[in-house]
């Protein structure tokens, strides 16, 4: 038996997060100073108009960037100390990805894209798990299909299956729902809701949408690299008034 | 256009280089071959040309029209034509010499030099103006009497002798000691391209040639205000038949012809190696093309999408490539220059004193390079320029950038295979061709075949990497083998390169070996003798006073040696050889008649009677240099396998011969004395054969085979350039392939494959492509090696030995290129930035 860090309350979290580009007068500050945890079990969207730095938090608290200044914590682990090796061991056990789009090899198998983090770590798969989380996406019969051979929306699933697998601390999802119609879209988010809600995974979701939005537990909003706000229990009705005055 | 054009060359600057790199090296080969030989032939004509610039004519014995042997004595003349030369009207002065084969051995008793280039010896000639030869500043005197010898200064320096030092020389009279008097300079150079040179007096080369009272040339030095041409016509009507007069001109014309001749062969097996290079360059070439189109196809669709048409979309991808090619070829050709330097340095540290002096660039080196480079690389992007021209401009709005995939793989198979049989038809043509091989059919034929196996080979590309990626460990094996079988095409030509090089060197290993078994297998069955004797020159036979030597020893049972001379038959050149009755004893070949018993006839080998229609009994008009024709009867036949295929008696040799040097002489052993008792006694006979071979059986075969093996390196090295070519293009894919997959990998990343388990995926890929590639070549080069041996059956080269130990080597050879073709790409996948990856659009 491996002994596990104790979970914490929060999944993930930054303080005092800065991001500068450039230098002097040019400088470009995509995070000036945020502050935001993110509560473990929750789902967590991020929501702000273009450039407004949600990106880039989305990708320092994964680990794929580095902040100018401030921390970033994924559990007990603060990002800042760890190498190259050790943000790769990081996102390989304790954080799953979903992307706008690009989120499979074209060369793997459906089943073989959502096990590729287990089998790149060389672990063999939870039969049991597996199959609860296909089953909750329905991909059964789609399985032993290529990328090439699925809709956008089942692409995307697979990928939320994939983010899924190895049960990870938290899952970060890129516009997961930006390149699908309607009716996929409510598809994959009512997917993210329930993993959330039944299987008690941690998502942080960046979108511009406000129904997107409106399927999260929390909204918090970002303008100009600051946390300017957040709301519990949204509706698209209510974000989108937000977003408006936010001049988004 | 064009600046369209350099834009995009500029902005795919660094995946042309790679391409560029491939034509660098095969222009730079081209090149480096012309100026090579060029700057050899301008060396040694300004040095000839030097040395008998004081030379107005020559007077010598008329070249026989055929069979005149290397290194054996030149006709003659009697000597009192020096002063009837000398009387002629118009000469101002005549000196008489002659020449000879005269081998230096180095006072530890070994040979000096003979390994290729001659052993010259002659007679100093007192006048500097007709002499080639001058003493070196400081370094002693002319030879003026017996026991004195002046060497030149090149052999002396590489030989560590100087003036005062005793040396053995052996000329076909035996070995006898002389003094170094002397070191000399060939006109300005210390040495003849390597030859050794041994000068002795008049009298002195008189006597150790055997030509007391005779000469081999008169060089005659004309009175002022007459022309060489005048000379000549004056000396012309004095002389007796068998010798002639030419000018001074044309005798330095005539040995620049034999040098450029022997260079000829050299540069032509040179720009051989060079044009193999040239077309794995230009698969490489279009390979790569082909992907750089298909990543831009959304930048074309663009230039459609604004009005361009398709034929302004093809000319601009070949006005890339024209660029690319045009660039590429000057450095090519600069190149070339440094690579002259290196054939020339090689040459001499294998023993070829080159002349030294500037390197020639001809007009001709610079246009040939040029050409090459520019013609293949636009030859070679020609097809893909054309696919930029079917690219639909609704291409420019599609998300997917990712190319269609290529034509019905039916299409390819019929094509391929088409290209497959004619290349097979042509080879097999080529080999059974009317008087032997035509080489131009055979590697037309090869070419033609290697294009076809490359357009099937993306049929088999999916089967072939699913096997061979099989053992693969882990999620990077899986990965690997399924981006090579991805985009099969790809793969395909990628390994279609390498596939050329590979394929080369199996024909020759196989060739090789299967010379070598032929080789031990008719010298395992057919010596019986346990000693042969044999020349280390060349250049040159055995006196003939060895057999006698050896017979006196009570060691020896039977003695028998052999001579060789050439014969023409229906003006055809042939090996004839010279055989006395003991020869069966000692050497297996099985005659239908007693060799005693030929008389006046001769045996003809099994094979050319079938060949030529002969049967036993016939007569055939056999022209001999020395006596013409002479009708000579069949009188038997032998087995194939032996030293020559035309055999006969030693009287009839000697009878139509005048030399009596023997080329290989056999000894079997008394009852009761052992192999080393043996060779212990001969040593005693060889000390005054200082340039003979002792051989048991065994030790001539490894011989032979240690020959061919020299032979397989030398060409295996210079096919090193066609695979590193190949290996260049695998790395080009494999680095443009990466630029595609650039999110994929930063995916990979993303979901915490480490840098080293990428690194790893890139480096399997290219060992499945590589391996892939050698698998085809192994197989294509045993195809035409076999049908090469085969052919050769009737040759005498019976026996097919397929290398298996040795393929296997090049398989893994091709496994460690796909390793250090991936360090580049691997490096960059690894080095990718993920963040960067992942919004990579």
């Amino acid at each position: 038996m491996t002994l596990a860090p104790p979970r914490t309350a929060t999944a993930a979290s930054i303080t005092d997060g800065v991001k500068t580009y450039g230098r002097g007068d040019s400088a470009v500050h995509a995070l000036d100073g945020v502050s935001v945890d993110f509560e473990r079990g929750a789902f967590t969207a991020i929501m702000g108009p273009s450039g407004s730095g949600k990106s880039t938090l989305l990708h320092t608290l994964a680990g794929l960037d580095a902040l100018s200044s401030g921390s970033v914590r994924i559990g007990n682990t603060d990002l800042g100390s760890l190498n190259d090796r050790q943000l790769t061991m990081l996102r390989r056990k304790s954080v799953g990805f979903i992307f706008q789009s690009f989120n499979l090899i074209p060369t793997l198998t459906a089943e073989e894209n959502i096990k590729l983090p287990l089998t790149i770590a060389g672990d063999s798969a939870d039969e049991e798990w597996f199959q609860t989380i296909v089953g909750t996406v329905g991909l059964d019969d789609r399985l032993t299909h290529r990328p090439s051979e699925l809709s956008g929306g089942q692409q995307q699933r697979v990928a939320a299956a994939r983010a899924l697998v190895s049960r990870p601390d938290i899952i970060f999802a890129d516009e997961p729902s930006g390149n699908l119609d309607s009716t996929s879209g409510a598809e994959l988010l009512g997917f993210m809701r329930r993993a959330v809600r039944e299987f008690d995974q941690t998502i942080v979701m960046v979108t511009h949408d406000p129904v997107a939005a409106g399927y999260a537990d929390r909204v918090v909003f970002l303008a100009d690299g600051s946390v300017v706000d957040e709301m519990h229990e949204p509706t698209p009705e209510r974000v989108l008034d937000r977003m408006k005055n936010l001049g988004g | 256009m064009f600046t369209t054009a350099l834009k995009g060359v500029l902005a795919h600057r660094v995946r042309l280089a790679m391409t560029a790199l491939a034509i660098v090296l095969g222009v730079a080969f081209v090149s480096g071959t012309f100026v090579f030989t060029d700057t050899i032939n301008a060396r040694f004509e300004t040095l000839f040309t030097d040395v008998y610039a004081g030379v107005d004519a020559s007077v010598r014995p008329e070249t026989p029209e055929f069979g005149a042997q290397p290194g054996q004595n030149p006709g003659s003349f009697d000597e009192s034509l020096l002063a009837d030369v000398s009387a002629v009207q118009g000469v101002s002065v005549a000196e008489g010499s002659v020449a000879g084969f005269a081998q230096i051995i180095a006072p530890n008793g070994d040979p000096i030099g003979g390994q290729g280039p001659p052993t010259l010896g002659f007679s100093w000639i007192d006048t500097a103006a007709l002499s080639s030869v001058n003493i070196a500043d400081g370094n002693g005197r002319a030879p003026e009497g017996p026991g004195e010898v002046v060497i030149d200064v090149g052999t002396a320096e590489g030989n560590d002798l100087s003036v005062g030092d005793e040396v053995g020389i052996q000329t076909l009279g035996g070995t006898e000691t002389f003094e170094i008097v002397g070191l000399a300079n060939f006109g300005t150079e210390d040495n003849l391209a390597g030859a050794t040179l041994s000068i002795f007096s008049l009298d002195e080369g008189q006597r150790l040639f055997g030509l007391e009272g005779r000469l081999t040339a008169i060089d005659v030095l004309g009175a002022d205000a007459v022309t060489p041409e005048a000379l000549v016509e004056a000396i012309a009507p004095i002389l007796p038949e068998g010798s002639e007069v030419v000018t001074g001109d044309q005798q330095t014309q005539e040995q620049l012809a034999s040098i450029t001749e022997g260079l000829g062969f050299l540069s032509a097996a040179l720009l051989a190696f060079a044009g193999i290079a040239v077309f794995v360059g230009a698969f490489v070439i279009q390979n790569t093309f082909r992907i750089v189109v298909a990543q831009r196809i959304r930048e074309l669709a663009l230039f459609r999408a604004v009005g361009a048409t398709g034929r302004q979309l093809v000319s601009l991808v070949t006005m890339e490539a024209l660029i690319v090619g045009t660039a590429a070829s000057i450095v090519g050709v600069f190149a070339g220059i440094g690579v002259a330097t290196g054939i020339k340095a090689a040459m001499n540290a294998g023993g070829f004193g080159l002349p030294d002096g500037p390197l020639t660039v001809e007009p001709r080196t610079v246009i040939v390079g040029l050409a090459v480079g520019i013609v293949v690389t636009l030859v070679s992007a020609l097809l893909p320029a054309r696919r930029a021209a079917t690219v639909p401009p609704v291409a420019a709005m599609t998300e997917s950038a990712a190319p269609a995939t290529g034509r019905s793989l039916r299409r390819r198979s019929l094509g391929g295979t088409l290209t497959l049989l004619i290349g097979g038809a042509m080879l097999a043509g080529g080999l059974v061709a009317e008087n032997g091989a035509s080489l131009t059919l055979v590697a037309l034929g090869s070419l033609t075949l290697f294009i076809g196996v490359s357009v099937l080979a993306p049929v088999f590309a999916i089967p072939i990497a699913r096997v061979l990626g099989r053992p693969l460990p882990g999620i990077t094996g899986d990965l690997a083998r399924e981006n090579t079988i991805r985009q099969p095409r790809r793969t395909a030509s990628t390994a279609a390169a390498l596939m050329i090089g590979v394929a080369l060197v199996s024909f020759v290993s196989i060739f090789a070996a299967s010379i070598k078994a032929t080789v031990s297998d008719t010298l395992e069955g057919a010596f019986p003798a346990d000693l042969a004797f044999q020349s280390t020159n060349f250049t040159s036979g055995v006196s003939p006073e060895l057999e006698a030597e050896l017979e006196a020893l009570d060691e020896f049972d039977i003695v028998s040696a052999v001579r060789a001379g050439y014969i023409r038959i229906d003006g055809e050149e042939l090996n004839v050889a010279g055989v006395d009755g003991d020869v069966e004893a000692v050497y297996d070949m099985t005659p239908s008649i007693d060799v005693a018993d030929l008389g006046d006839g001769m045996l003809v080998a099994q094979s050319v009677l079938s060949e030529r229609g002969w049967q036993v009994g016939d007569i055939v008009d056999v022209e001999y240099a020395a006596t013409g024709i002479v009708p000579t009867a069949i009188a038997g036949t032998f087995e194939d396998q032996t030293f020559a295929n035309y055999i006969v008696s030693l009287d009839t040799y000697g009878a139509n011969f005048s030399n009596e040097s023997i080329i290989i002489a056999f000894a079997s052993l008394s009852d009761g004395v052992a192999v080393e008792a043996g060779q212990q006694a001969a040593e005693t006979v060889l000390a005054s054969f200082p340039n003979l071979d002792m051989n048991t059986a065994s030790e001539q075969i490894a011989d032979a085979e240690a020959q061919v093996d020299q032979l397989v390196a030398l060409f295996s090295g210079l096919l090193g350039l066609a695979v590193v070519i190949a290996v260049i293009g695998i790395a080009n894919t494999l680095s443009l392939s990466i630029v595609e997959r650039t999110r994929e990998i930063g995916l990979l990343r993303a979901v915490g494959m480490t840098r080293r388990q990428i690194r790893r995926m890139v480096r399997w890929e290219a060992i499945i492509v590589a391996v892939f590639g050698a698998l085809l070549g192994v197989l294509v080069g045993s195809g035409i090696g076999w049908a090469t041996v085969f052919s050769l059956a009737d040759d005498g080269l019976g026996t097919f030995a397929f290398p298996v130990g040795q393929l296997v080597i090049w398989l893994a050879l091709a496994a460690v290129a796909g390793v250090v073709a991936a360090a580049g790409p691997a490096r960059t996948a690894a080095k990718m930035n993920v963040l960067e990856a992942i919004s990579y659009e």
